[in-house]
């Protein structure tokens, strides 16, 4: 028989390393053509930092997407940004290059305020032009960099941001261990089959507060790629150790989700803005897996009336659950 | 050991490399014609990073040897391309965001342009069979599936407007 459940899965994550300073640089220069070049150490792994921060630096700079540079993780030139680990890159790094890129900004707007004799705190860059009052104050950011230039001014900023923790107490575990966190909610469909205790996952929706998505593609990226592994890990993966040695180190024998294993995934952004990140941006990367498994598993408890406490929800571990919930029904 | 003249046909060109006999077409791509697009994830057929199209097939090339490949015509992520065009299947893929570290990306798009060239207009599970000997670890398959979609509907609408 087949049997329908849902469940939810909830948590909440700390962005940044636990309890430890975790800086990230980052420098900011304004070129002769008004173009800018950004340099970070965060290494981008695919989840999309790299495109973040040159949204977050063509945003402060007033500039186009396409006229940023960004040159990443290259320790013979960039500063360091620390790991792409901990889900702290968007809020870590991207603070970092805000910050640098306000104070390139500040050059460009002192210098803008000097030529057109304005009040500089009146003044804005956007779209490649000084604007004052909501207006274009008629002098074009590649003019006021060039004036710059002559004058012997670098339009350069640096920029760093370490995030506000404490250490914990060693007696009482108390502190600060996260500057922010990430919250998320997931609820899952499945339909378990009694006869051969394989679970399908039918549904999954997965609503994941992430402050601000700076790049809502990437985010959404970000949480269906989660959401995949939690499917292989409430489901399917396992790693097997037997006297130290791992006895399925092959995809073979270590299963993950293909595409005929993946439901389809209604991810959910919302933005509750973080007064800390940039823009109001917070991390998206683990959290997006975090729920998954438990919302799954309360999924098929919900199924089956069972409670299973191993994962992965195997077939043999489903059909033994069933067998034994049948058996001490029987006494 | 003696070499093993291998002739074959690379994205259109053909080729003529002496290559060890027990070398995998993968390692000739690769190390010998330094076509790096295609990717080595596994090396035993369980992953598909290393996909090409061989005589219209699609296969993993970590499974097949050199001299398996003599006489035949292969496609590799390289030659999909034309002077500079993307392949609809690029395209796509970068519109529909389905990349994300990139490592399966390759195999992913020639896994989908061999079952487009079968199957012109799939549906959503046909798809997702058609890369399901692809692995992805990143994205989840949502948007990869969501690109060949649409790649397949431009295909289409082309084909209507040539038909016309
Ligand atoms: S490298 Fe060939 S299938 Fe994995
Ligand atoms: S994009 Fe990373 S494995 Fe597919």
């Amino acid at each position: 028989m087949k049997k329908r459940g849902y469940g939810i899965g909830s948590m909440w994550y700390g962005i940044g390393s636990t309890a430890a300073t975790n800086p990230s640089g980052a420098f900011v220069d304004f070129l002769d053509d008004g173009t800018a070049i950004v340099m970070s150490g965060c290494a981008d792994i695919g989840q999309g930092s790299t495109t973040v921060l040159a949204q977050i630096a063509a945003e402060t700079l007033g500039v186009g997407l396409e006229d940023v540079v960004v040159i990443t993780a290259d320790t013979g030139m960039t500063p360091d940004s620390g790991p792409s680990s901990a889900s702290r890159q968007t809020y870590i790094s991207g603070n970092a290059v805000r910050l640098a890129a306000e104070k390139a900004r500040e050059q460009v707007i002192a210098k803008a305020a000097e030529m057109l004799d304005l009040d500089p705190g009146e003044i804005r860059l956007r779209d490649g032009q000084v604007w004052y009052e909501e207006e274009p104050a008629g002098k074009t950011m590649i003019e006021v960099i060039a004036q710059c230039r002559g004058e012997g001014i670098l339009t350069l900023g640096h920029g760093t941001f370490n995030p506000a923790t404490t250490k914990l107490d060693p007696a009482t575990g108390q502190g600060v261990p996260y500057a922010t966190y990430a919250f998320a909610t997931q609820i899952a469909e499945v339909e378990v089959d009694t006869e051969t205790g394989i679970v399908e996952v039918k549904k999954i929706v997965a609503a994941h507060d992430v402050g601000a998505a700076v790049n809502p593609q990437n985010v959404e990226g970000q949480i269906e790629g989660g959401c995949s592994m939690g499917v292989g890990y409430a489901l399917l993966e396992e790693v097997v150790v037997d006297g130290g040695e791992i006895k399925n180190p092959g995809l073979s024998s270590y299963l993950i989700p293909t595409a005929l294993d993946m439901p389809e995934v209604f991810p959910m952004i919302v933005e509750a803005q973080e007064p800390s990140g940039p823009y109001g941006a917070k991390g998206v990367g683990e959290p997006a897996l975090v729920p998954t498994a438990a919302a799954i598993a309360n999924a098929v408890a919900d199924a089956l009336g069972i409670r299973l406490y191993d994962l992965p929800l195997t077939p043999e571990r489903i059909v033994a659950a069933i067998k034994a919930a049948a058996s001490s029904q029987h006494e | 050991m003696e070499k093993f003249q291998l002739k074959m046909k690379v994205n259109g060109r053909t080729v003529t490399v002496a290559v060890e006999p027990g070398l995998r077409l993968l390692d000739v791509l690769r190390d010998v014609l330094h076509l790096t697009g295609t990717k080595e994830g596994c090396g035993e057929g369980e992953c598909g990073a290393c996909s090409v199209i061989l005589d219209g097939e699609l296969v993993d090339s970590c499974l097949v040897l050199a001299p398996q490949a003599h006489g035949k015509e292969v496609v590799t992520i390289e030659g999909i391309s034309r002077e500079g065009e993307l392949d609809a299947l690029q395209r796509a893929f970068l519109t529909a965001g389905a990349v994300q570290c990139g490592y399966c990306t390759p195999g992913m798009i020639l896994a989908a342009k061999a079952l487009l060239s079968r199957n012109p207009n799939p549906g959503r599970q046909e798809i997702a069979r058609g890369i399901s000997g692809n692995l992805c670890r990143c994205t989840g398959y949502a948007k990869i599936v969501k690109a060949v979609e649409l790649a397949a509907a431009e295909l289409q609408q082309k084909e209507g407007a040539a038909g016309v």
